[in-house]
């Protein structure tokens, strides 16, 4: 699994897939919508597989000593790392975007909080859920993969953005540490789901490719 | 002692089958798949290398079932497909750091003597090379890791006749020890003459004939005296100029 993850990010990660995943940075933008800036991380991992269609990493990692699933494993770990780093990445953008507005007045939507975070990590979830399955039914339709994807993906993310207008949640927007300490159930409960999700993907995804004919 | 025993392989698509194909890659040889476009020459590859499901058939290899032991067969062989190009910006370098971590019995001294001899540049990028040198470079990693058996895909299709021969210099010696054994399909019927031990000939998804270069060549002696004439009058169909014109 170790030099599976190897080459995945020696050979067919993308350059931009690094530079997307810097996109916590946008968290400085005043009035932004902020879960674009993860949305850019999605669009970063499309980078890459597109990348390893291109390179013919499918055909390179077919031959290797490894089971098909594997492969589909590895996909699935450089995609948690990837989307891991840009979260971690994100943290202190978000501190600081806290402190320049700190009572939580984006009019846009969620404010630097953990409420984003949690937000953050639905997307993911739902992201990998879609497109990886997707992509796996074939093993090189990455455009059409990611657009299936980006239909749930839009739709939790416009949610998440809207949850804050309704004046019951409110305190969704909340910067300050009370505020934060009252969403940290919710970042809890969307990191249990992420990692909860990552192996059911990656199985239904593993399952599909074994189906595929190279 | 057989290191390839392919049985009964069987590949059913919409518009093509590849019929019971049964043959063997004895110890130390080299073993020509030949057949004309589109006979089942790539599908009969990729069946046996697990690429496509085959729909029936066994393939043993050293005597072990490798659909059962996908991983130590895997681990044993070298696969070169022609025309495929891995990774093409990458410097040979980085794609040899990432191969030998997949391999258990690489042999980096080998590599780096593999390298030298055929003249290959590490620092290069896979697109700075020639047809020639890629289909080296991809020798020289199977060889790096001791494989048992070669599996080539017209391993020698848009080479020069020079380097061609070289390469059928290079099957011949590596077959030599009588421990590593080569699989090789091409068009390029006067390479398998010059090296070849055994021919399979592949007909519309069928084996028509797998026999020693030796028994192929007498028993059809009557079709031709090279193993081109003999391909070109077993292929050829009746042929109406008029519907040309």
């Amino acid at each position: 699994m170790s030099a599976l993850l190897y080459k995945q990010f020696r050979l067919v990660c993308h350059p931009m897939t690094w530079v997307f995943v810097c996109f916590g940075v946008m968290l400085l933008i005043p009035a932004y919508p902020y879960t674009v800036a993860f949305f850019y991380v999605t669009l970063g991992l499309f980078f890459s597989f597109m990348q390893g269609r291109e390179q013919r990493d499918t055909d390179f990692s077919a031959l290797l000593p490894v089971r098909k699933q594997d492969t589909v494993i590895a996909a699935t770990a450089f995609c948690a790392i990837v989307e891991c780093a840009a979260l971690v990445i994100a943290v202190p953008f978000a501190a600081i975007g806290a402190k320049i507005n700190p009572h939580g007045g984006n009019p846009v939507g969620l404010d630097c909080n953990f409420a984003l975070f949690a937000a953050a990590l639905l997307i993911f979830a739902v992201f990998n859920a879609a497109f990886l399955p997707a992509f796996y039914r074939t093993g090189y339709k990455v455009g059409i993969s990611y657009l299936k994807a980006m239909i749930p993906t839009a739709v939790v993310m416009l949610l998440c953005e809207a949850l804050p207008h309704f004046p019951a949640l409110l305190w969704l927007n909340d910067t300050t540490a009370a505020g934060n300490l009252k969403q940290l159930p919710l970042l809890l409960g969307a990191l249990a789901i992420y990692f909860a999700a990552l192996p059911l993907t990656a199985r239904v995804a593993a399952r599909r490719y074994e189906k595929v004919d190279l | 002692m057989n290191t390839l025993e392919v049985r009964n392989l069987r590949k059913v698509y919409p518009a093509f089958t590849l019929q019971d194909v049964s043959f063997t890659v004895p110890a130390g040889s080299v073993t020509g798949l030949v057949g004309r476009n589109g006979a089942g020459k790539s599908t009969t590859l990729k069946s046996l290398l697990g690429l496509v499901h085959p729909d029936g058939g066994e393939v043993r290899f050293c005597g072990m079932d490798t659909a059962e032991n996908e991983k130590a067969f895997k681990e044993a062989i070298g696969v070169v497909l022609g025309g495929i190009d891995f990774y093409p910006k990458k410097k040979l370098k980085t794609i040899t750091a990432v191969t030998k971590k997949f391999y258990v019995n690489w042999d980096e001294e080998a590599y780096r003597r593999y390298m030298a001899l055929f003249a290959l540049d590490e620092q290069k990028r896979v697109d700075q090379l020639s047809n020639g040198m890629r289909v080296k470079y991809l020798i020289a990693l199977a060889l790096s890791h001791h494989a048992r058996l070669l599996i080539l895909d017209e391993p020698t299709s848009g080479l020069d006749p020079v380097s061609r021969d070289e390469l059928v210099q290079l099957f011949k010696t590596l077959v030599a020890d009588g421990q590593r054994s080569v699989l090789f399909s091409t068009h390029i019927t006067s390479d398998l003459e010059k090296c070849a031990d055994a021919i399979v000939y592949i007909k519309e998804g069928k084996v028509y004939q797998a026999a020693s270069m030796q028994e192929f060549m007498s028993t059809n002696a009557d079709k031709g005296a090279t193993l081109e004439d003999i391909i070109v009058a077993i292929e050829r169909r009746a042929w109406d100029e008029r519907a040309f014109i």
